[in-house]
């Protein structure tokens, strides 16, 4: 794949040798990279505090190599290339040469590392391979975060214009654009799709709801992956069908200031990751909510329950991901879930970034297991899940389909194949996409859904159609 | 000789193990006052718990013998016993430390000491074995991943033999400075090197911590970088 372009020259003139990319970006890079790179690297180690951790990881990193097993990516292709601690020492060398005496002390005498174009590539690909999913973090015997290392070669990388340009324009929309989202969905047409999706719930629940939209002093303030309202009306219509049930519909809202909670910051800038987190801070400050209550997604989840605490200061919101509020609501006896309603084989998969690099393992499958009476788990699954392949934003990265498909997620293909589950739930806006993608590209025989798409079905409703009836409407519609 | 090997259990001795404590204190200090500089209230925020659960589990690290490990992982854990065991608790080596530090150590019976002792020549062995023919370990081997193992490997071989004098077909004292002097080496080299993990492995295992970010640096990196009107 060959994501850039090279732009004609005139007659005579020798057009610039343009690197190849594995992703388009906006402006090729095409001079002096090496320089640029170590000015970047110098500016993140001036004003940001990564040179404990380095200096730690040049002095103790084994190289045992359990990392490669433990990688999706690695166990796809076998290419020495692809173990993290492959990848995790380019940048380790270029620090340790270029940052420290030891390695300035040896340059002098004429050995050691030197930091090339060559391996500028090799950065710039092999920091895009890793999907940051942290399972290599959790098998090091040094512990050494190959996660936290390929964020931060992505933000060197970042900083010299060496970013997917599907993310980079992403963020700038939600940024700097007018629609303060990533996926660049107006603020009317977000009005025109709650009041769909009132309609839709009046339809399938039987009863009339009126979605709450900029209510000052309300408990929560809901913020899902904004790709949800276009592309996943189920998951939030599960949502809103259990902040119903519960009694709390006069409890939340939306906020039309601010309604996206991704954070591609989260996979390759401090500097975007702090200026979003405090975007989503600003506008729960805006309508003077108590929480950030998180919908379905993974990354959205960890970077606002992980980095509001640090960015917020004295407004460091508490965070819940949406699958606890359902659980508390559960536990509390304040709605009930159908258990006759979903017949199919049903497994789970955990996005690492709540599970792995998070704090939701249990919560889910409690749930699951209240109402689902085949329920079978992946091997291996919870903190030692597989990533689905397309984690650390790739799944956004279009160009990247066909690694995403059979090196990425090959290995969880597999595992989901094996489950033989007719359902696979997966609560995470980029999983879900890159499993659907997944099972239509192996031909697998299950279908991919959200967790609140899955309660929908079962959530009994007061005064509104009983599950068995809407079981029943979605049979004959399907008629 | 013999004055080359009370020079060794002396004054080298006492000098090259200094070097290593004064080493291994320089990079506690140095993580511990940049974590405490740098990331000061944030400290408060880590998942403390998560960190100390997960550095819990690597004790005894059973539930990490993934698919593909499990015998180098094995191999590597039981190795560590040995290098930790047998150079403190060795009759012979209590004498040492207590001449040093008035510490007097509970002592291992001989027995045990030449298992742990053959047990780890022979780790040492598979470890070089298999970084020599695994094409993935071998891709990212420097070549001080396999002297570090010779490094380690040399002080128990000639303890071994110096104790085993029907094995040993080299002088005892000869034998007996080689065992000294490649320990002192070892001691020195612990703190520039990946032996440092002795230390360090703490600090490595504290990633939660290293992701409390630096407030109001990623603007700060973009200015100086870009300038005031710096853009996505």
């Amino acid at each position: 794949m060959d994501g850039s372009t090279n732009s004609a020259a005139p007659i005579g003139v020798q057009a610039p040798q343009i690197p190849k990319y594995p992703y388009y970006i906006e402006n090729p890079v095409t001079d002096n990279r090496v320089g640029r790179f170590l000015e970047a690297f110098a500016a993140i180690l001036t004003y940001s505090d990564y040179r404990p951790l380095l200096d730690s990881y040049c002095t103790s990193s084994a190289k045992c190599n359990r990392c490669a097993v433990a990688c999706p990516v690695f166990l796809a292709t076998g290419d020495p290339r692809d173990i993290p601690c492959f990848r995790t020492n380019l940048l380790l060398e270029t620090y340790r040469r270029y940052f420290t005496i030891g390695g300035w002390l040896k340059s002098r005498f004429g050995g050691g590392f030197e930091l090339t174009e060559e391996i500028i590539d090799e950065m710039l690909d092999g920091f895009y391979r890793c999907t940051a999913c942290r399972r290599c973090t959790r098998e090091c015997p040094m512990g050494v975060d190959h996660g936290l290392i390929t964020h931060l070669g992505r933000y060197i990388l970042s900083l010299i214009g060496i970013v997917p340009k599907a993310l980079q324009v992403s963020v700038r929309e939600q940024l700097e654009g007018e629609t303060r989202n990533t996926s660049k969905i107006p603020k009317a047409a977000l009005l025109n799709t709650l009041e769909f999706l009132s309609e839709e719930m009046e339809e399938m629940l039987g009863v009339k709801l009126q979605f709450p939209v900029d209510q000052p002093n309300r408990d929560h303030v809901f913020f899902c992956a904004v790709s949800d309202y276009l592309l996943e009306p189920d998951t939030l219509m599960g949502n809103a069908a259990v902040l119903y049930a519960a009694g709390d519909w006069d409890r939340w809202t939306i906020g039309t200031g601010n309604y996206d909670g991704i954070n591609y910051g989260l996979f390759y800038s401090d500097w975007h990751l702090e200026n979003i987190i405090k975007q989503l801070i600003g506008e729960v400050t805006r309508l003077n909510g108590k929480t950030i209550l998180i919908g379905e997604c993974g990354h959205a989840s960890r970077s606002a329950h992980d980095f509001v605490p640090v960015f917020g200061g004295r407004e460091a919101y508490p965070v819940t991901n949406f699958m606890e509020y359902t659980l508390d609501c559960i536990r509390k006896g304040k709605i009930t879930l159908d258990p006759t309603i979903v017949t199919e084989r049903v497994t789970y998969h955990d996005p690492c970034n709540i599970a792995r690099s998070g704090w939701i393992v249990d919560q889910p499958r409690e749930i699951l297991r209240s109402f689902v009476k085949d329920f079978v788990d992946m091997k291996p699954a919870g903190q030692d899940n597989f990533c689905c392949g397309g984690g650390g934003g790739l799944v956004s990265v279009d160009e990247m389909h066909e690694f995403r498909m059979s090196i990425g997620g090959r290995v969880k293909a597999e595992q989901l194949r094996q489950t033989q589950a007719e359902i696979c739930i997966a609560p995470c806006a980029n999983c879900k996409k890159q499993l659907k993608e997944l099972v239509e590209y192996y031909q697998l025989p299950c279908k991919v859904m959200g967790l609140h798409d899955l309660i929908l079905k079962a959530i009994e409703i007061p005064g509104g159609k009983t599950p068995a009836e809407r079981k029943e409407d979605a049979a004959m519609f399907e008629l | 000789m013999e004055q080359w090997i009370e020079f060794a259990q002396g004054p080298l001795f006492a000098f090259t193990f200094l070097i290593m404590l004064v080493g291994l204190g320089r990079l506690v200090l140095i993580q511990v006052y940049s974590l405490l500089t740098g990331k000061g209230r944030r400290l408060q925020n880590a998942p403390w718990r998560k960190i100390l659960t997960d550095a819990a589990t690597w004790v005894v690290p059973v539930r990490h013998l993934i698919p593909g490990t499990k015998l180098f992982s094995a191999v590597s854990y039981l190795f560590h016993i040995g290098v930790l065991v047998v150079p403190l608790f060795l009759a012979d080596h209590i004498a040492l430390w207590g001449r040093y530090t008035g510490i007097d150590l509970p002592s291992i019976g001989y027995g045990l000491a030449h298992f742990l002792t053959l047990f780890t020549i022979a780790s040492v062995l598979v470890l070089f074995t298999f970084r020599l023919l695994s094409r993935r370990l071998r891709s990212m081997s420097r070549p001080a991943d396999y002297g570090l193992l010779i490094v380690v490997l040399v002080p128990f071989l000639s303890g071994y033999l110096s104790m085993h004098p029907s094995y040993n077909p080299f002088p005892w004292d000869a034998m007996m400075l080689i065992h000294l002097l490649s320990a002192e080496l070892l001691f020195v080299l612990i703190p520039f090197t990946k032996l440092a993990h002795i230390v360090l492995f703490f600090f490595d295992r504290i990633s939660g911590l290293h992701w409390q970010l630096q407030p109001g640096a990623g603007d700060k990196v973009a200015e100086v970088l870009y300038g005031k009107e710096a853009r996505v």
